[in-house]
């Protein structure tokens, strides 16, 4: 056989064995996600999130909200965390320097008035040009800062917070008024242990919004906002769930995250030049707690909600995930000391190489898969029914797993109560694996490239804000 | 190869559709069942208000399947009522069997029917559950423990008073559950937390001190003055904290004194009493803890300043020298006055 | 006051049950009922309907139990409305705070309906 001949063949056992490991790994996780969420539901009942509620023992905690050019959505985002049922809590709004009416809508919209704020200065931000607190609400302070990125947003509420935990939340994510409640819950239990907790993440595209909250869930009109939902609980619900019961929760959704402020503060706070400052804050907890030996529990929380919009087009869907997998792999990046390194416990040994492989190499594996496989098909060295047989399987494995995720929810949660979404999401689930799978997989490689070359930066999404949803009825024409 | 991989598919494919039927299956069944739950509901709340309010009312005879509902919706209602409502509540558990039922489900197997088990026994106002609801507070399964240590809570059993502290220290129980339950017993429980100051490991004491602060009255004031000057730390800020939560202006002199304690967090808890109390004299003290301080006992000074002595605070704040604490203090108290 | 002479008592909580139990004792004492799911209806309702008294939950969703007191007493026809104050939280700040905006009596979660009763019996019989 000639180099060819060999090359392909090696390719295509690579890509065969990678497809196998990879779904045994999810297989795992949908039955640990499974058995956690079941517990979740059930131990929900006696939860007692009434009475942390109605506690003088519960810890208070400052909500950061950074805010760059939100002008169309900030008032209903700020209006949906000032009615968080939480007994203590101060939503501090970081404007990063907005170029729009961003300070504008919020003074006008809570009474703003300038004052002089005590902060500290453990993290350098860029300068703050003021501070204003709200007459109306005394928990609610903004801070008027120049421009620095998000993380930097961030670093000057980690330096204004009064309280001993923070919650850092997206402009444009709304919280169920007891999600903050839920999503604190395990500090609550074990302050003494658990120094971080990460909420899920539900998507918005599609539901009715009143008042800053989410009144109707619905299934969004858009295929491909769609195709996110089915994608959303699969990685979410299963993956992360999946990642927290053994120790090695690694994302925090950036939009929804309760943190002990002064680990944070004395961990050096976010980082500045990284686009994915979420994932690596985090990667940097796990390695600083167990560089000291302590021990320690970073744990996500299934069901408290925050909603978010997504992008429907492809162009602003593309870019976004690039972005996430650009931080993702800048972080592991960044520490990868830890990596197959005995010194940090399950997390260096397990939970850093398993992403590094199925996050960062698997979508290169996945890529070169496809190509290698067809062409040995169409030379003559790999059958073609094999082929077409694989394929079928490959397929229905990515659908068993995607229902089995929905089956998670629906068991669990139920929010798409509408039988006719749940036939739509399970529809949905088969086409995921059909071309929406393989984009991603692209866009994930793309973004190594982008890693590779240095390139960076945000690039912009297009945002309607959430105060408007699409009249029920009216066609989308996409 | 090709016919394993056909196999396979064809099992696969199986699969997918056995779960899609589930999933269907199931959500119908689920649908109809709450209709028929909130159906029974409806009909029975008359019923359950009656019960709740006048205690005899004479029960038709009920299928397996109302009498369910019925239970669920008073065991909500218990969980709201007190008092003579509690008690007519608590009279139908135990003469319709549910007591005895959830009793013996505490010895179940599987812990979540213990824990449900337990968590009912919260709401059925039964006092013959306290012992084994007390036992069930040492239970393996955590949720189980937190379960019993609500419905402890709820029968303000005083016997529970004492596991529960150690609870909070020792973790075995969520620390807000043990909190609650020791709450929800009310000051009955004062007694028994004094007696835990004087025996009780330090960690222990704390916790013990803060509930005193949050359950008794002025009468506490003299001994919780006396541990502001004990040898712990916690014990200290929680002591402080305590007495501010009483309003104790008898310890004024002696918070006065924790400004000075080495430790952060009881300068931080020592001013706020401070602003709690309302402690005029302290105002030259918190105006210098404004000033000096690191930022949080700073912080908490300058906001009790504004309480204790708003004069002060702006005499204080336009002196010559930079001090962000006092500024802020003022301009929060000019706009949110 | 309704229009047979009976007492009117605006009720409001996001908790369907808590509805329930209060107003089906307040109506067997007698009393006419009107129910309110959160602070904006509840204000609303009561310059709707002018009750003789309201019974007001602290954390409700939207506007909450403080803020619906401090409306009614910036409205001419509400201001001297007494208002009971219901809630799970009972700390030293959470009753001044209900003093200070302007509520009359508070009573804390769990609750008798009986007492309930008594105390309303007690508001109105001194006007």
């Amino acid at each position: 056989m000639s180099v060819l001949e060999h090359a392909l063949v090696v390719f295509s056992l690579i890509s065969f064995g990678y497809f196998v490991l990879l779904n045994a790994v999810y297989l795992v996780f949908t039955g640990i996600a499974w058995r956690r969420v079941t517990y979740y539901r059930r131990a929900r009942q006696f939860s007692g999130a009434d009475e942390a509620f109605a506690s003088p023992l519960t810890p208070p905690v400052s909500i950061l909200l950074p805010a760059f050019n939100e002008e169309a959505g900030i008032v209903e985002s700020v209006r949906s965390l000032l009615a968080l049922r939480f007994p203590e809590l101060e939503v501090i709004v970081i404007n990063d320097g907005s170029t729009d009416g961003t300070l504008r809508r919020l003074a006008d919209g809570f009474d703003l008035a300038p004052i002089r704020k005590a902060t500290r200065t453990t993290l350098p931000t860029a300068p703050i040009r003021g501070s204003y607190a709200s007459r109306k609400h005394r928990e609610l302070w903004v801070i008027d800062k120049e421009n620095g990125g998000k993380a930097d947003a961030l670093n000057a509420g980690v330096n204004a917070a009064r309280y001993p935990y923070f919650c850092a939340v997206d402009a444009d994510a709304i919280l169920e008024p007891d999600a903050l409640l839920h999503v604190a819950k395990p500090i609550l239990d074990d302050p003494d242990v658990v120094v971080a907790t990460g909420g899920i993440v539900r998507i918005a595209n599609g539901c009715r919004i009143e008042h800053g909250q989410v009144v109707d869930v619905a299934l969004p009109r858009s295929r491909l906002a769609t195709l996110q939902v089915v994608e959303y609980l699969r990685a979410f619900l299963v993956g992360r769930m999946g990642w927290s019961r053994l120790g090695c929760l690694l994302i925090i959704s950036g939009a929804f995250g309760v943190f002990q402020r002064s680990l944070v503060a004395v961990a050096g706070g976010y980082s500045t030049t990284t686009v994915g400052e979420d994932v690596e804050l985090v990667v940097r907890l796990h390695r600083y707690l167990r560089e000291r030996g302590e021990a320690y529990r970073i744990q996500f929380v299934p069901d408290p909600v925050a909603w978010t919009e997504v992008p429907e087009d492809l162009g602003s869907l593309a870019r976004q995930r690039r972005r996430w997998q650009r931080g993702l792999a800048e972080a592991l990046w960044r520490h990868k000391v830890v990596t197959l390194n005995p010194r940090y416990g399950v997390f260096g040994l397990f939970a850093v190489p398993s992403f590094f492989l199925i996050e960062l190499v698997g979508p290169v594996i996945e890529l070169i898969g496809y190509p290698s496989v067809i062409a040995g098909a169409a030379l003559g060295y790999l059958s073609l029914t094999f082929l077409v047989a694989f394929s079928v399987v490959a397929i229905l494995v990515g659908a068993v797993l995607s229902v089995a995720a929905l089956a998670l929810e629906e068991f669990n949660f139920r929010r798409y109560k509408r039988g006719r979404e749940a036939a739509r999401l399970v529809a949905m689930s088969l086409v995921e694996n059909l071309g929406y799978r393989q984009l991603a997989t692209l866009w994930r490689v793309l973004a190594l490239v982008d890693v590779a070359r240095r390139r960076g930066g945000w690039g912009e999404v297009r945002r309607r804000g959430l105060g408007y949803a699409p009249a029920r009825g009216a066609s989308r024409g996409r | 190869m090709i016919d394993e991989l056909g196999w396979v598919s064809g099992a696969l494919a199986l699969l997918s559709l056995l779960l899609v039927c589930t999933l269907a299956g199931r959500r119908v069944t689920l649908a109809r069942a709450e209709r028929r739950r909130l159906g029974a509901e409806e009909r029975l709340r008359p019923l359950a208000l009656a019960l709740v309010d006048g205690g005899s009312v004479p029960l038709p005879p009920l299928t397996a399947h109302d009498s369910r509902a019925l239970a669920v919706v008073l065991a909500r209602y218990a969980r709201q009522v007190n008092g003579a409502a509690l008690a007519y509540i608590g009279d139908f558990f135990e003469g319709h069997g549910h007591v005895a039922r959830e009793l013996s489900r505490l010895e179940d197997r599987r812990a979540w029917r213990r824990a449900s088990a337990a968590h009912a026994l919260g709401g059925m106002a039964s006092e013959r559950a306290i012992p084994v609801l007390l036992k069930a507070l040492a239970d393996p399964d955590r949720d189980v423990a937190a379960a019993a240590a609500r419905s402890l809570g709820r029968l303000r059993a005083l016997e529970a008073v004492e596991p529960l502290v150690y609870a909070l220290v020792d973790g075995r129980l969520p620390r807000a559950v043990s909190a609650q339950g020791l709450l929800s017993i009310g000051p009955e429980a004062v007694p028994r937390l004094r007696d835990l100051l004087a025996e009780a490991p330090a960690q222990v004491a704390a916790f013990a001190v803060d509930l005193i602060g949050l359950l008794g009255d002025a009468t506490n004031a003299p001994e919780l003055t006396v541990l502001l000057r004990d040898t712990s730390a916690e014990v200290r800020a929680h002591a402080a904290r305590a007495l501010g939560r009483l309003g104790a202006e008898e310890a004024a002199d002696e918070l006065r004194r924790a400004l000075d304690d080495r430790i952060p967090f009881v300068r931080v808890n020592a001013a706020h009493a401070l602003g709690a109390i309302g402690d005029v004299s302290a105002a030259p003290a918190l105006a210098r803890q404004a000033r000096m301080d690191g930022f949080d006992p700073a912080e908490a000074a300058a906001r009790a300043l504004v309480r204790v002595s708003p004069q002060v605070l702006e005499a204080v704040a336009a002196e010559p020298g930079n001090w962000p604490h006092l500024d802020q203090a003022v301009d929060l108290a000019r706009i949110q006055a | 006051m309704t229009d047979n002479g009976q007492p009117l008592i605006l009720i409001a909580d996001d908790d369907p049950d808590i509805l329930a139990l209060v107003s089906f004792r307040l109506q067997k004492a007698g009393y006419e009922i009107v129910q309110a799911r959160n602070g904006e209806e509840a204000v609303q309702a009561a310059l709707e309907r002018r009750p003789d008294l309201a019974i007001l939950d602290v954390m409700m969703p939207r506007v909450d139990g403080y803020e619906a007191t401090r409306r009614l007493r910036q409205h001419e026809e509400t201001k001297r409305m007494p208002v009971i104050l219901l809630t799970a939280r009972v700390q030293e700040d959470d009753i001044a705070r209900g003093f200070d905006a302007g509520a009359d009596d508070y009573v804390k979660k769990p609750f008798s309906p009986q007492e309930l009763g008594s105390r309303v019996q007690a508001v109105l019989g001194r006007r």
